[in-house]
């Protein structure tokens, strides 16, 4: 067997990587969480008496919040437990520790929570079962609205040739990190000390201190190896109880969520409800409407983005003269929404993709045709008036388009080949900062963010690296700190790791060849290579040991050491065209074109995915086998979103299919052989011209899925997910 | 001691794990095999996840099968030879596994890999090698794994039936 091609993989292959789950600490004591017996109400009283009875226990709530940090105030929009009103069920109310995990399980159930129960809202349709009218942005159900409006919209729609009115619906779907939250919290000399499963140290600092009320400075955030993340790990989320609780009990404890604690009080995308209309003339679209109803849970008034950021992938990566869109983020006893690998993206695709196909088919065109008509090109302006930056999803879509006609032609009766589109773009405009060192015999990359699973921190930045400096691979190391040490970094989300970190790690490097070059002799175009042990520098014919351009103090401290940063920017936009809200505008612009092949069974309505080809627009890739298992693990995501995953809430906000068994991830045998192509050569923002890539390859999935199950079987869906029932009753109402 | 019947109590049989006896006499009899191993042992590489027996991420080898430690109750195992990521290296086709998903890389966050290590190598050592490879990955269908796709575990599988060939 050749070597491993990961640094981390023959750790995790033996078991000795020590995840957040797996901490423990001497002396530590062991959390639990009490949570709300209801979905909403008003809390009468939360009795700790018969918890703090038992040996051992420490129990904390609401009305100790004051005393355990000191008299401070946090947010108190958002305190640690809730003082008067009860906004979703399992939220919770109250926390527990004990000598033994047994013990304090029992102890939380010994806690007495009385709740006045309150109407409750979980179903979004029952919430606005007509469209909310012009007025319902101040609605106390309404977190967030968003307006915006180009050109003259109903004259397109009065005049238009052929109007197509649909509506959609998206179901809610969790991340499914196999490893759940959980964290192990200290509080010892006014340090507030915690390690944690996260995928942003930084972030759940800067949450933890606005939550408790605590000076940022007085935080230290530790990462820890990540099971997963998916964005389910991007904002603190244990941590400030297992302060609390630390701080209470006056040892360290270990806070961790059950599995089905993960789906019951788990952040993620909910329902959504969307009504698309577009007017097309002369096989053109002349305008379109958006109306989105985005269910956002127990999110703050006007703390969330949802809305603002989706709206534009409703209108899709498309010329559109004249449009109105308009969204709500809607308020239901639902844990608050939170982010899940691309947020609500893969449903926006599912809409645009397969409402626009339908159109194409009411006026008689081809829809891939009609797609490729309309994709927007490098200099062309969106919707929304923002320049579009170097763009392969018109490239991919072509190489799409002959693949997927080749497999039309090879299908057997009962199969069906569809295509589909997704447009996104990534966080690279949050911040970073990286620190390098070069000693004589190694490169280090001094960072804060832990590994969570991608490749983006353990081998994007050593690929970086090796780029820039042409050293090897096995001489550039990555160094973790926490964030009383580690220069500031935004979190391993929003496929930004490789474009904004390695970006900040990228201008650090030329900082320090920069530094070298200068001091051999103001050489050009330096890079590194090695001369057995020993790292050189080395421009044209000129080679120089770095051991001899270092002064004693740094190669007694370790080496030479340089920083480097990227803030990125999202671009400008038309702002004059929103009316009410905010409109999120892009940093990049990527995207990919997928095409699925599969049977359908008309009678019991199931779907299997026989095939599976994906194009993808990734400017330049630093490491070919991580990009294409970035891929191959994001179309394997996207096919659950497309076809099995749902997570069901009743009507009093029970969330009905809380666990693996009954929630269904795809199996090893539900997925196809993935091809995996990349479109390179329109270049992003980051190192060498490298995008993103972490979040773009669920995107177009469910999109792809619904193309190919119309194709198939002529059945139109218009429901995420194309669940067996679902497309039974399309293909024979009963 | 463990209760054995009503009024009736017998001495608990060591487990041996990883070659090491280790006695269970103080091991409360509704304790799982994987709280047994993960806290009590510090055998931390096996991993919990749903505890309902849907991931797998908890699965060791007991006598040589594979095994969902979240379901197994350990007095319900006791006198065998539990054997876990930690110790499956020394165990000549548990090495073979190691080393294949290595060096192709199926590896990403790795939460689920010390399950689909033991996974396969159970099945390895209970079917043979001969075993049809559709099978030998309808078995596995027991195990999740969230990054991968399972494309790279796939070829894993294959990569260690081309060496064994």
């Amino acid at each position: 067997m050749s070597p491993a091609v990961r640094p981390d993989a023959e750790a995790k292959v033996a078991g000795r990587v020590d995840f957040g789950a797996d901490l423990e600490q001497p002396e530590m004591l062991w959390g639990a969480l009490v949570l709300a017996p209801v979905a909403h109400g008003r809390l009468r009283s939360v009795d700790l008496a018969a918890a703090r009875a038992k040996a051992g226990v420490v129990a904390i709530t609401a009305s100790d919040l004051p005393a355990l940090v000191d008299g401070r105030t946090g947010d108190a929009e958002r305190p640690a437990f809730p003082q008067e009103t009860v906004a979703y069920r399992h939220q919770p109310v109250a926390a527990v520790a004990a000598p033994t995990i047994a013990l304090a399980r029992e102890a939380a159930r010994a806690v007495r929570v009385e709740v006045d129960p309150l109407p409750v809202l979980s179903d979004l349709e029952a919430v606005f079962p007509e469209w909310p009218g012009s007025g319902a942005g101040g609605s106390a159900h309404v977190a967030a609205h968003v307006h915006a409006r180009r050109g003259e919209v109903d004259r397109a729609f009065r005049e238009a040739e052929t109007v197509v009115r649909e509506t959609y619906r998206t179901a809610s779907v969790h991340q499914v990190a196999l490893e759940p939250h959980a964290c192990v919290a200290e509080v010892k000399d006014g340090r507030w000390l915690v390690r944690t499963t996260t995928q942003s140290p930084f972030g759940v600092r800067e949450d933890a201190a606005s939550i408790l009320g605590i000076p940022e400075e007085s935080i230290v955030v530790e990462g820890a190896w990540v099971g997963g993340g998916f964005g389910g790990k991007g904002a603190s989320f244990l941590e400030p109880f297992a302060l609390l609780l630390a701080r209470a009990a006056g040892r360290p404890v270990r806070l961790a969520l059950s599995y089905r604690e993960e789906f019951q009080l788990g952040r993620t995308t909910l329902p959504s409800v969307v009504r698309m209309e577009t007017a097309v003339t002369a096989g053109r679209i002349a305008a379109r409407r958006v109306r989105l109803l985005l269910d956002v849970g127990s999110s703050l008034p006007g703390r969330d983005f949802a809305t603002g950021y989706s709206i534009g992938f409703l209108l899709g990566p498309y010329r559109t003269p004249a449009f109105e869109v308009e969204g709500y983020a809607v308020r239901t006893n639902k844990p608050p929404f939170g982010p899940h690998r691309a947020p609500f993206a893969p449903q926006c695709a599912f809409v645009v993709e397969s409402h626009l196909e339908h159109v194409a088919r009411e006026v008689g065109l081809d829809p891939l045709a009609f797609k490729a008509d309309h994709l927007w090109r490098a200099g062309d302006s969106t919707p929304f008036g923002q320049k579009v930056l170097p763009f392969g999803l018109p490239t991919a879509l072509e190489a799409a388009r002959a693949v997927a006609e080749q497999w039309r032609r090879d299908a057997p009766p009962g199969h069906g080949v569809g295509v589909g589109l997704g447009f996104w773009s990534t966080s690279t405009g949050a911040g970073g900062e990286a620190r390098v060192r070069l000693s004589p015999t190694e490169l280090v990359i001094l960072q804060g963010e832990r590994e969570i699973g991608s490749g983006s921190v353990i081998v994007g930045l050593v690929a970086v690296a090796e780029r820039r400096t042409g050293l090897p691979r096995d001489r550039i190391r990555v160094e973790y700190a926490d964030t009383a040490r580690a220069p500031y970094d935004a979190g391993v989300f929003g496929s930004r790791t490789v474009g904004a970190l390695g970006g900040a790690v990228d201008q650090a490097l030329r900082t320090l060849l920069g530094t070298l070059a200068e001091r051999a002799g103001r050489l050009a175009t330096p890079g590194l290579e090695l001369d057995g042990e020993e790292i050189v520098l080395r421009s044209g014919a000129v080679r120089r040991r770095v051991r001899d351009l270092l002064t004693a103090e740094e190669v007694a401290a370790g080496g030479v050491v340089a920083a480097g940063q990227h803030y990125g920017k999202a671009g400008t936009f038309d702002e004059s065209l929103v009316v009410d809200g905010t409109f999120y505008p892009y940093t990049d612009f990527t995207g990919a074109a997928h095409v699925a092949e599969v049977a359908v069974d008309r009678e019991t309505g199931s779907v299997r995915v026989v095939r599976y080809a994906a194009w993808h627009d990734v400017g330049t890739i630093v490491d070919a086998p991580s990009a294409r298992a970035q891929v191959e693990g994001g179309v394997a995501m996207g096919l659950g979103t497309a076809l099995t995953e749902e997570a069901i809430w009743s009507e009093d906000g029970r969330l009905l299919n809380a666990g693996l068994v009954d929630y269904r991830i795809p199996t090893l045998g539900e997925i196809p052989p993935i091809d995996v192509t990349f479109v390179e050569g329109f270049a992003g923002a980051g190192p060498f011209g490298a995008k993103g890539l972490g979040e773009p390859p669920i995107i177009p999935v469910p999109a792809a899925i619904a193309s190919a199950v119309r194709a198939a079987s002529g059945a139109h869906l218009t429901e995420l997910p194309l669940a067996p029932e679902r497309v039974a009753r399309a293909l024979k109402p009963f | 001691m463990r209760t054995g019947g009503i009024g009736v109590t017998s001495p608990a049989r060591p487990l041996n794990v990883n070659g090491r006896p280790v006695a269970i006499d103080q091991v409360p009899v509704d304790e799982r095999l994987l709280d047994t191993v993960r806290w009590r042992l510090g055998l931390k590489g096996t991993k919990e996840g749903c505890r309902t027996g849907g991931c797998g991420a908890c699965t060791v080898l007991v006598d040589g099968r594979a095994t969902l430690s979240c379901l197994t109750l350990t007095h319900e195992v006791e006198g065998s030879g539990v054997t876990t990521i930690e110790g499956v290296g020394q165990d000549p086709v548990g090495s073979r596994v190691q080393a294949a998903f290595a060096a192709v890389g199926a590896v990403q966050c790795g939460y689920c890999t010390p399950g689909f290590v033991m996974a396969l190598t159970g099945l390895l050592k209970e079917r043979g090698h001969s075993d049809p490879f559709d099978e030998l990955l309808d078995d596995l269908g027991g195990n999740l794994c969230r990054c991968t796709g399972y494309a790279s575990i796939v070829r894993a599988v294959a990569a260690l039936r081309e060496a064994e060939r």
